[in-house]
């Protein structure tokens, strides 16, 4: 049967459904709606390698458009604002009408903006996307001292790339450390000297209290009083799910669009994926949203294929990472839940891990080392997560004795 | 063929089942694969970035980087899964008396 399917928001998750939408479905109209004037790209380097100009943006396209060509996938630049499920439709600014039998939404997530009380709030940056990645490349090459509002991935990510590209960087912080309480604190501090290392500032526990301008340098003022002068100003604070489109709709909403395993929302023939998605993740009984690379591209994928009728349950173990300097930090399952913590190595070198398990299986684990050092160990966890495997503790704690030992085959 | 273009990285028994060796020569780094049906080579660092997958995870016929897990099939050379997108380079292997040599160039 012919369908019409639309794919809102041209992001990683909605590529990856719809090439695999047209993998098992050869006839559908399948359209990809997208806001921002560009093919489905990566964000990953946006904050890394296409701000110290390794990647152009080229380098960032998952495909090119002879793929969507050959695929017969169409995809269109426009903005959608308004959403009608009880009659299948979506309508643009310019008054453009789309209809659907099968709905994908994938509009990934949007900056959280600091509230500022005076005219200052186009002074500060945020990075979301390529077009601010490109703004920000540009005006920093003038630009000598550089604060970075939040300790985040992305906030440090940054921080990362202007002092490799020999810039003075602030990072400013409201909590006790980096990278927010669900990494552990020994990691977030290794990632902090890394970062005091390279020259840049840390400063963690501080509020901004107010920020105002002089002859065109900035001047924040911090809850301590102190004040911080800069050049220019990028604030890392978080991001939230682009929902206010569905806001008065009776779609579910929950910290994202509420999900099921087989990534349908609570209305029929709408589907949600990727960071958008607060889904049910069948493994862990629970429920959760995430926002990495990895999710993004399976997420969609799932989605694809339940869009094309192959009814297919979503199992990925969460996975992320984020590079900082000579750093490559990654994440697996989920560290938020666990009775027993278990550490594996205890320098940056040779990397260092933390295992949370329960019930003696582990739930998730996080680490940090010099590239290439936890990887491996990291997505051998992934497997014995999957494999909901009961751990040899001896040999997790011991960088000595290989994982691969713990893999039953 | 001329022979010269062999060179040896090591003894058989250097690399267990299912692993494999780093092995650098000259300015270049390769690695070394055992699999089950005999030994495979390929350049040593991913195409995604300058990382050395020798620090990655062998997995029946693939080498998963350790940075970002791309995939990349090991006899191929293929790239399988993004972030990795341009293939490896693979280079042929023999064995003899117990010695693996790789043939580069
Ligand atoms: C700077 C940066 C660095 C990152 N680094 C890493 C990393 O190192 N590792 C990692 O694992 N993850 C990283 N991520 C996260 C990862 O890139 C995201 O999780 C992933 O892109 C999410 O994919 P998505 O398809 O859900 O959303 P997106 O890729 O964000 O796509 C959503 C698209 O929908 C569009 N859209 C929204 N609303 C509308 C509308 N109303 N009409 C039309 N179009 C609309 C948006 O403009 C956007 O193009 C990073 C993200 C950023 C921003
Ligand atoms: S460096 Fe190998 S996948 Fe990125």
């Amino acid at each position: 049967m012919k369908n019409n399917i639309i794919i809102l928001g041209g992001g990683q998750a909605g590529i990856y459904a719809a090439r695999e939408i047209r993998q098992n479905d050869s006839k559908s109209n399948i359209k990809i709606l997208g806001e921002e004037n560009l093919l489905p790209y990566e964000r990953p380097p946006l904050s890394k390698d296409y701000l110290l100009d390794k990647k152009n943006e080229e380098d960032l396209y998952f495909h090119s458009s002879d793929v969507l060509k050959n695929e017969n996938i169409e995809f269109e630049n426009i903005s959608i604002n308004k959403v009608d499920f009880e009659n299948k439709k979506l309508s643009a600014k310019n008054y453009n009408v789309y209809s659907y039998d099968s709905l994908l939404i994938s509009t990934g997530s949007e900056n959280k903006k600091l509230s500022l009380d005076n005219n200052l709030m186009n002074d500060v940056y945020y990075l979301r996307n390529l077009e601010e990645a490109k703004k920000i490349k540009e005006i920093v090459s003038n630009k000598n001292k550089i604060t970075i509002i939040g300790g985040g991935f992305i906030g440090l990510e940054i921080a990362s790339s202007l002092s490799q590209l020999q810039k003075k960087v602030i990072v400013i912080e409201i909590g006790n450390q980096l990278m927010g309480r669900i990494i552990p604190k020994k990691i977030a501090d290794l990632v902090q000297n890394t970062h005091i290392e390279h020259g840049n500032e840390i400063i963690l526990n501080k509020q901004i209290e107010k920020i105002t301008k002089k002859n065109g340098i900035y001047e924040i003022l911090l809850n301590d009083n102190s004040l911080i002068e800069t050049d220019f100003i990028i604030a890392g604070i978080g991001s939230t799910p682009a929902v206010k489109l569905f806001e008065n709709t009776n779609l579910k909403l929950d910290n994202g669009i509420v999900t099921n395993q087989f990534c349908e929302t609570s209305i029929k023939d709408v589907y949600a994926a990727g960071d958008i998605s607060n889904f049910y993740h069948p493994l862990y009984e629970r429920s959760m949203r995430l926002e990495s690379y990895q999710h993004a591209q399976n997420h969609g994928i799932c989605a694809g294929k339940n869009i094309a009728g192959i009814k297919t349950e979503y199992t990925s173990i969460p996975w992320m990472w984020s590079d900082q300097f000579n750093l490559n930090l990654q994440l697996t399952g989920i560290c938020d839940d666990y009775d027993e913590i278990i550490e594996r190595g205890n320098d940056i070198n040779n990397g260092v891990i933390y295992f949370f398990l329960k019930n003696n299986k582990i739930r998730g684990a996080c680490g940090v080392g010099i590239v290439g050092k936890i990887g491996r160990d990291i997505r051998i966890t992934s497997k014995l997560i999957e494999k909901n495997t009961i751990v040899d503790k001896q040999i997790l704690s011991d960088q000595n004795q290989k994982l691969n030992k713990l893999i039953q085959r | 063929m001329s022979e010269e273009n062999w060179i040896e990285v090591g003894s058989t028994d250097s690399i267990e089942e299912e692993d494999l060796i780093r092995f650098d020569h000259q300015d270049k780094t390769f690695c070394v694969y055992r699999l089950t049906d005999g030994f495979y080579a390929t350049d040593g660092i991913c195409t995604h970035e300058a990382v050395h997958l020798e620090d990655g995870l062998v997995m029946d016929d693939e080498i998963e980087c350790p940075m970002h897990q791309g995939i990349f099939n090991i006899k191929s050379g293929e790239a399988l899964s993004p972030p990795a997108c341009e293939d490896l380079k693979t280079y042929p292997v023999k064995v003899d008396n117990d010695k693996i040599f790789i043939k580069i160039g």
